[in-house]
């Protein structure tokens, strides 16, 4: 049962995956690790940008990360604005602990039912030239259809990582959870600060959903399955963290990958939950957290 | 390249508490003043007044810099703070999980302070070296010492021209307390800064003040320059004790 090329392909499988989960977790490691807001609708956003990339794919032939790409903006101006209203109606008023999670638990709800009412509940796919291929290098395979969302993935963390340490706004991001008020004696006014930023994390899920359908097909409520799964990865890379958050997501990739490989494929939606678990236990800070 | 500051009747409070009745206070460009008064008794309240955090119900607060006058009462502190005002607000509120460099350089957030970031932290390493040896340490384990020099020198970086300080002996040893108000005479010195300093420590304060302002249960009870200051009987009441 055990061999060498086994190992090898889970391993790869197992850091393509997490990959790919990185694109998924990193507007959480932003709106919840750095802004302290359960979106819990995050995943849902997901499922919207695959279902725009699925439209324009098989309508006009687009690619898919071309898509996901296009798409950000609007996804930017649309989290911006659910940020105010979540604004308005809780955190104003000090009640986000609760009604806000309600309120995200109502944004992920009314997202699958209105995909589920135009779309139906079948699974879309997306076409393009590499989603059939595979690279092989000795014997570890390297399809693209994971591949290429890997490296967007990469691509999208080193960005984010780099906007984060090195901009005003980042390093802003970064405090206004920390220290609402010396951040206005800093002359930056929290709200706009978590408004930009909540709007940057929900623009990440029109990529992720984009690499998602690359991945495989999509339906509405699927998003319900990397919940769980985002969570894990940004509590384990240390909150805010997107370093720690990438390597969460790859060690997470890899977990699920081997579990998959040598106990069966059921057991591997337990992995995040069993990674969440293990991290409050032994290290509440995760890894790469700032104490 | 004039500013001054002008409080004039300021009420405030928090609810239905009043914390200050009727203060009026004068800053003149260049000065250093100190708002002196023991806990509880609205230096606080007065400086977060100046900061647009807390709403005067009464009376005007004038900041006139280069010829433009701007009524703070309606500013929010963020318009506050980019006209060059720049506050350490007491128990310091760093940013406990950014690193020493990440606070300096959110000082410097205001647009006008990012042209001359490079200069300002250079400024800040030279007058602050210990800072420079923690650049890459996370500020909630620097000690209480070097907290103050950097909530210091984070205000420092957003290049303003008008520096409040709230209680900067608060929680100091007293070797740290006399080198914390030595530096802030050198930076008011080196950087032509105009300074308001709230201070329960008299003898500290009054080493680096031109003029003080005595703070008594939310009113001023006495204005004066340095040598009035030392000769007034409440001074001697409250900080001298009157029976020695």
């Amino acid at each position: 049962m055990f061999s060498a090329d086994l190992l090898a392909n889970a391993v790869v499988a197992g850091i393509l995956l997490g990959g790919f989960y990185a694109a998924v977790a990193i507007g959480l490691a932003i709106v919840f690790g750095q802004l302290d807001i359960v979106n819990i609708a995050h995943p849902a956003f997901i499922i919207v940008g695959a279902y725009i990339a699925y439209i324009l794919n098989s309508r006009f032939g687009f690619d898919p990360v071309l898509v996901g790409l296009l798409a950000a903006p609007a996804f930017f101006f649309v989290g911006a604005l659910i940020y105010r209203v979540y604004f308005l109606a809780f955190e104003r008023t000090g009640q986000e602990s609760l009604s806000g999670l309600a309120f995200f638990f109502g944004v992920m709800f009314i997202i699958e039912v209105v995909l589920i009412l135009i779309y139906g509940v079948d699974y879309r796919l997306v076409q393009a030239g590499y989603i059939g291929q595979t690279w092989r290098i000795g014997f570890v395979d390297f399809p693209l259809r994971m591949l290429v969302p890997f490296a967007v993935s990469a691509a999208l963390t080193a960005a984010i990582y780099a906007y984060m340490s090195h901009t005003f706004m980042g390093r802003a991001i970064q405090a206004v959870a920390q220290d609402r008020l010396a951040l206005q004696l800093m002359g930056a006014d929290p709200v706009r600060i978590k408004q930009w930023a909540f709007g940057l994390g929900i623009a990440t899920a029109a990529i992720a959903g984009s690499l998602l359908i690359i991945i495989g097909p999509v339906e509405p409520s699927v998003g319900r399955l990397y919940i769980g799964r985002a969570f894990a990865i940004v509590v384990l890379g240390g909150m805010g963290s997107i370093k720690g958050m990438f390597i969460a997501a790859l060690i997470l990739g890899i977990v699920e990958s081997m579990v998959a490989t040598f106990a069966g494929p059921s057991w591997s939606p337990a992995v995040a939950f069993g990674v969440l678990a293990l991290t409050l236990a032994l290290r509440p800070a995760g890894l790469f957290g700032r104490q | 390249m004039a500013l001054s500051l002008a409080i004039r009747d300021v009420d405030a409070g928090y609810g239905a508490v009043r914390a200050l009745h009727g203060v009026s206070l004068g800053i003149r460009d260049g000065e250093t003043v100190a708002l002196l008064g023991t806990n509880g008794n609205g230096k606080s309240t007065l400086m977060k007044c100046i900061m647009g955090m807390v709403r005067p119900t009464r009376g005007s607060v004038t900041l006139e810099i280069d010829g433009a006058r701007h009524d703070l009462v309606r500013l929010s502190t963020e318009e506050i703070v980019n006209l060059g005002v720049a506050m350490v607000p007491e128990g310091r509120r760093l940013f406990p999980k950014l690193t020493v460099e990440e606070n300096l350089l959110l000082g410097a957030f205001r647009p006008l302070a990012r042209a001359d970031i490079g200069k300002n932290l250079a400024f800040c390493f030279e007058v602050f070296p210990v800072l420079v040896e923690r650049r890459r340490q996370l500020a909630g384990s620097l000690s209480g010492g070097q907290q103050q020099m950097l909530a210091i020198g984070r205000a420092l970086m957003s290049a303003p021209r008008l520096l409040l300080v709230d209680e900067p002996s608060v929680g100091l040893a007293p070797i740290l307390v006399s080198h914390t108000i030595t530096k802030i005479k050198e930076l008011k010195e080196r950087y032509g800064l105009t300074v308001l300093m709230a201070e329960q420590n008299f003898h500290q304060a009054i080493r680096i003040a031109d003029r003080g302002y005595i703070i008594v249960h939310g009113e001023i009870v006495f204005e004066g320059d340095v040598a009035a200051l030392e000769q007034n009987e409440l001074v001697k009441n409250y900080y001298l004790g009157s029976a020695a």
